[in-house]
């Protein structure tokens, strides 16, 4: 292959709204790379990358040749190991995969994200039986407690700001931030972004008791 | 005025040091996530003129408390200071307390437990967001056990 499929970007949005934005762009930097190389990693990132910021990321850092193995939870265990619940903000099925089966004796809840790209929630929930459970924000309290920490996923920061769900900015307000032990920021990018973080809110570092990673 | 302090985060982190009070609450929360979350509390949440003011009057109870030997062993209960949870949500566990309390047996130097006095007291050191209670709570802590170092003869 050699040319851009012509409905990648609507493939990619269904992808990211069942994966999240890494996850999936994770997944289709090395797939487009299978069917095109580099060139074609390159045409995709400058095709669709302005629309698709943390794609942009991830297949730069493919073409870097930085686009490692399977991601470590190992920044967060120490801290969610600790606690007896935690609520995660945001989805990516990449990290969750990875930490997700290391936290036995640990309560995890998927916060649903009515602000991201619209999932099929089952479908994204099947993925976790046993592990996690889907959680609704009207009840978000009912997940709060001295051993309760919520999660989320920070797509770069260049030490004060970040770049969360937009969801975050609803559930790490005032009135709940100190109903819960730890608010857990999981950069999962690095550093800032090159391109215009659309899809994502912007919020302060200071927003979270430990901001651990990559 | 806003009441979250989004910019520059690392300048109120600078000056109000977590660890600082973490390391008072000590003697009182020996979990290290415990002390982590008071301490948050206390000087990362609310106004900031609020968390400066809690982590000023927390360290100079502090040095006024090392000056005299530390705290003591502790003794008694503590009342404890519930999070603020809407009342439908609420579970009726001890998780939904924070991990520090009002000691009782400081408040028992001003009134007998259980009168009229001691209860309005506490109420009102209970009350009010999670950094004006849990700030009340960690000053009563040390002052408690300063005046049990300064005058261990009168304890109730």
């Amino acid at each position: 292959m050699s040319a851009l499929p012509p409905r990648l970007a609507g493939a990619f949005l269904s992808a990211a709204s069942e994966l999240g934005m890494a996850s999936a762009a994770r997944l289709f930097a090395r797939e487009v790379a299978r069917a095109g190389g580099r060139e074609l990693v390159a045409a995709a990132r400058d095709t669709f990358g302005r629309d698709f910021p943390v794609f942009h990321v991830v297949a730069s850092r493919w073409l870097a040749g930085e686009l490692d193995a399977a991601p470590s939870p190992a920044p967060v265990l120490p801290l969610a190991g600790a606690l007896a619940r935690l609520l995660v903000v945001g989805l990516e099925a990449n990290w969750l995969d990875a930490l997700l089966p290391r936290l036995a004796g640990v309560e995890v809840g998927l916060l649903r994200d009515e602000a991201a790209v619209a999932a099929d929630f089952r479908r994204v929930l099947a993925n976790y039986e046993g592990l996690a459970v889907g959680v609704e924000l009207a009840e978000l309290h009912r997940w709060s407690g001295r051993r309760s920490g919520l999660l989320t996923f920070v797509y770069g920061s260049d030490g004060h700001v970040a770049h969360v769900p937009t969801t975050w900015l609803r559930v790490s307000g005032p009135d709940v931030r100190t109903q819960f032990a730890a608010l857990i920021g999981w950069n999962i990018l690095g550093g800032p972004m090159d391109v215009y973080p659309r899809w994502l809110a912007e919020t302060g570092v200071a927003d979270f008791s430990r901001l651990v990673g990559p | 005025m806003s009441h979250r302090l989004l910019a520059p985060s690392s300048l109120s982190r600078d000056l109000l040091r977590r660890e600082d009070i973490e390391a008072l609450l000590e003697p009182w929360l020996p979990d290290a996530t415990d002390r982590g979350y008071v301490a948050r509390c206390i000087v990362e949440e609310g106004p900031i003129h609020h968390r400066g003011a809690n982590y000023a009057l927390l360290r100079l109870l502090g040095l006024a408390l090392a000056a005299v030997g530390g705290a003591g062993p502790q003794r008694g209960e503590a009342a404890p200071v519930a999070l603020r949870l809407p009342p439908h949500l609420r579970r009726g566990v001890d998780d939904e307390n924070f991990p520090l309390g009002v000691p009782l047996s400081a408040l028992e130097r001003l009134a007998p437990r259980g009168s009229p006095t001691f209860d309005a007291l506490l109420d009102c050191l209970r009350d009010g967001p999670p950094h004006h209670a849990l700030a009340n709570a960690a000053m009563v802590c040390l002052l408690g056990a300063l005046i049990d170092r300064l005058a261990p003869e009168t304890a109730p």
